[in-house]
């Protein structure tokens, strides 16, 4: 049985009259075992990939064999179907026209399937809509599937009318969760986050296709180590209280504020999605109303809910005081995300001002995410800056745009513009 | 860590811990524990020997009230359910531990609240009550205001306080039959009940104190519409009839109440330097134990207060207090309570506040008022 714990970093000192309670939760689960083992219901498992005409002979081979390699790590008894996508989403496998769209894993299925994906013959376009309203039909043709997750992988830019895609992302939030993955440097970073981040999954750049099939199988392999299939996380604040943000820090910055739903008129809950054994850390800021110097109270309680059992709970405070040094301290932690998060919102900002042809605005915005990169340790995010920048002063953040830039590097540093580092605790 | 855990909050705690640090309920035993809700009758086998020598021809009952299922009063901010994590889960408002706020309603007739207040950083005030379930008949109200700055006044003061109780519990005496005998005795069984009080501040002193536990002491006791009362040091009993002209029953042993004695106003005593500076007090330095003691006859509904300085410091004079017992609009004794405190909290919550309340109504009004009784303030010695 899975244990969850949360522990909470935050000065919880107010100056008199001071009104705003920032906090950050640490929520770490242990003994998650495996996905569709738990008693909870079955794990389902839909690969989806990428079979457009775009996609290269070599590219294509090595997303066949990444896409066998991933079959190999789904747990035998886990329901499973193999998507092929172009301009229109084909079931490769379980052959099968009506009925459940998914079938158990075992020997014989996953030597069928993969013989269905060497059968993959790369031609059409891409209509990602259409595969992701595929996955959907799928997981819902097997009700007892109640953990629901799917890998992604495509190496172009979706051809069709965005709010067909918008709609299909609509439709499968809260259903599935869905790893994406971006092969070669054709494909819009920005198109295939949005996807990723409402699913509740991970984004990536696979730069060349040797790297692919390793890619597959740390996606899958972690996919099948959560067990605990979905949870949420709500957040109490007391009456008269404003959630100001909700955001997962660590291991990536998802900004949740909008994806609240209210449990009771004092609590909203936040999709987390499924859990294997990891820490995930999120920055809480609440407005309260400023009260008496000495007075302390409760400005939220932060709290991991399976289905309505909350299995762990954090409390963020707020005390008043009038000793200065109490209150002036920012908790390291606080500092260290808030630092974080505007690195990664500096990263895309600048490559989006940079792809725009807003040279000023870029080097600005990525001078900034140097520095910031520079103060929070983010050694990742440094050593993808300078491949797109040139750096004259880290400390004061002066950078000016290197005029060569490998289009990969440049996208490598927007995905992984989100991934944030720890301090020590 | 954890040895075991609490059973009020389900929270870990180590074995020998007396409270949880979590919900700050008491751990282990309640009856010995928890400063209860209620008083416990007197077991078969209680020594009774400390008591007054005209022994009880009976020993009123006293009946348990009803907790909370789940133990847990409700905010004391909003009045809203408090979660196991002992804040408020509507306003989030922190809810001071069952040391730092605990009340008592023996009977419907008579309850009191003690509460840490808002300046002080632990409660050190104590009160321990007892009622029959018969409004009128016979209370007794106990109040020690442990003074800060010495070692665990707050333990000692709360010991104290029960430990008189237990003197007090059995009915006074009638003494042989003139108002002077009576008196006499009376006395005589609030002196034991202060020897009991300090015996137990005493035994609280640490090994080598540089500041040994020290106490107030109140005590007031209704026995149908005899109204006796006395005190060590300046917390008060009052008798604040409805309507009528209410007094301050005690007499403080104060440096404040020396000056007025002198001839200076009472607010400019209370207010200067000196005005929270006792005189007399319990403890393992106590200049002089025995309490000044009186008794009154009370003919007319009306309340019975008896409360730390927590309280009066905001309302000294009887007509003060009237203003604020109108204000709260209730004859329910324990809202009165309740409310006499956040008024106390709501000028700065400087003290510890204890306030204690008899609700005299119907049963003495009309019974003709035996002026010759009074007897403030003398004490035997």
């Amino acid at each position: 049985m899975a244990e969850f714990t949360a522990a909470v970093y935050q000065n919880e000192f107010l100056p008199d009259g001071g009104t705003d309670v920032n906090a950050i939760v640490t929520v770490t689960c242990a003994g998650a075992g495996t996905a569709g083992q738990t008693g909870g219901g079955s794990a389902g498992e839909i690969i989806i990939v990428d079979t457009s005409g775009s996609m290269g002979p070599e590219t294509m081979a090595a997303a066949k064999q990444a896409a066998q390699a991933a079959l190999a790590e789904i747990v035998d008894g886990t329901w499973f179907a193999v998507i092929a996508g172009s301009d229109r989403a084909m079931l490769a496998y379980p052959k099968v026209s009506s009925g459940p769209g998914m079938v158990q894993m075992d020997a014989s299925t996953r030597s069928q399937a993969s013989e269905s994906i060497g059968a993959f013959v790369g031609s059409g376009g891409t209509a990602i809509s259409t595969w992701l309203d595929l996955a959907l039909t799928l997981f819902a043709s097997v009700p007892q599937v109640t953990q629901r997750h799917a890998i992604l992988l495509t190496d172009g830019e979706n051809r069709e009318d965005s709010n067909k895609l918008d709609a299909a992302i609509r439709n499968a939030t809260g259903v599935f969760q869905c790893d994406c993955r971006g092969a070669g440097t054709d494909w819009q970073v920005g198109e295939i986050r949005r996807i990723a981040q409402a699913l509740l999954g991970t984004v990536d750049i696979i730069p060349s296709p040797e790297l692919m099939q390793a890619q597959f199988q740390e996606m899958m392999r972690t996919a099948m180590s959560r067990g605990v299939a979905d949870a949420q996380l709500r957040v109490w604040t007391p009456q008269g209280a404003q959630v100001l943000f909700v955001r997962q820090v660590s291991p990536t910055v998802e900004d949740l504020t909008d994806r609240r739903t209210e449990v009771n008129p004092l609590t909203g809950a936040y999709p987390t999605g499924a859990w294997s054994d990891e820490s995930r850390d999120y920055h809480v800021g609440v407005r309260v109303a400023a009260k008496a110097i000495g007075q302390e109270q409760l400005a939220a309680r932060v709290q991991l809910a399976l289905g309505e059992d909350i299995v762990t709970q954090g409390l963020v405070k707020a005390t008043w005081s009038n000793d200065s040094e109490l209150t002036a301290k920012i908790d390291q932690q606080v500092a260290h995300y808030t630092g974080q998060t505007e690195l990664a919102a500096m990263i895309q900002e600048g490559l989006a001002a940079k792809a725009a042809g807003d040279e000023a605005t870029a080097t600005t915005k990525l001078g900034r995410a140097v520095q910031l990169a520079a103060e929070t340790g983010n050694d990742e995010a440094t050593s993808k800056l300078r491949k797109v920048v040139d750096v004259e002063d880290e400390k004061e953040g002066t950078v000016k745009l290197k005029r060569t830039v490998d289009k990969a590097d440049e996208m490598a540093l927007d995905t992984a513009s989100t991934k944030t580092t720890r301090i020590k605790k | 860590m954890s040895d075991t855990t609490c059973p009020s909050c389900g929270a870990g705690v180590a074995a020998d811990a007396k409270f949880c640090e979590s919900c700050g309920k008491p751990i282990g035993d309640p009856a010995t524990a928890a400063p209860t809700t209620t008083a416990a009758p007197a077991a078969a086998g209680d020594d009774l020997g400390s008591g007054p020598i005209s022994a009880p021809t009976h020993i009123t009952p006293v009946t348990a009230g009803t907790p909370a299922p789940d133990g847990r009063r409700p905010c004391v901010s909003c009045g809203g359910t408090v979660g196991p994590d002992t804040y408020c889960e509507q306003c989030g408002t922190k809810q001071p531990s069952e040391r730092d706020h605990f009340r008592e309603t023996p009977a419907p007739w008579v309850a009191g609240v003690c509460d840490r207040g808002i300046r002080h950083t632990r409660n050190e005030d104590a009160m321990a009550l007892l009622a029959s379930p018969t409004a009128g008949e016979r209370a007794v109200l106990v109040v020690l205001d442990g003074v800060s700055n010495t070692d665990d006044s707050d333990k000692a003061s709360l010991a104290g306080a029960r430990a008189a109780r237990e003197v007090l519990r059995t009915p006074l005496p009638r003494g042989m039959g003139t108002p002077e005998s009576r008196l006499s005795a009376v006395t005589s069984v609030f002196a034991d009940a202060v020897k009991a009080a300090n015996d137990a501040v005493v035994g609280f002193t640490p090994e080598g104190s540089e500041h040994p536990p020290s106490a107030t002491f109140v005590a007031a006791i209704v026995e149908g519409s005899v109204l006796s009362y006395a005190n060590v040091g300046d917390s008060r009993a009052y008798w604040l009839p409805d309507g009528g002209q209410g007094v301050q029953l005690s007499v403080d042993d104060s440096a404040a109440q020396l000056q007025i004695e002198a001839g200076m106003s009472r607010l400019e005593a209370e207010s200067g330097p000196q005005g929270h500076a006792i005189t007399r007090w319990l403890g393992r330095d106590a200049p002089d134990l025995a309490p000044r003691v009186g008794e009154v006859t009370i003919d007319a509904d009306g309340w019975v207060l008896v409360c730390s300085d927590g309280l009066w410091n905001y309302a000294s004079e009887p007509d003060a207090l009237v203003a604020q017992i109108a204000a709260a609009a209730t004859s329910e004794p324990e809202a009165l309570a309740v409310a006499l405190t956040a008024f106390a909290n709501a000028q700065g919550g400087q003290d510890n506040i204890t306030v204690a309340l008899a609700r005299i109504a119907g049963q003495n009004a009309g019974a003709t008022a035996d002026q010759g009784h009074i007897d403030q303030g003398e004490s035997h010695g």
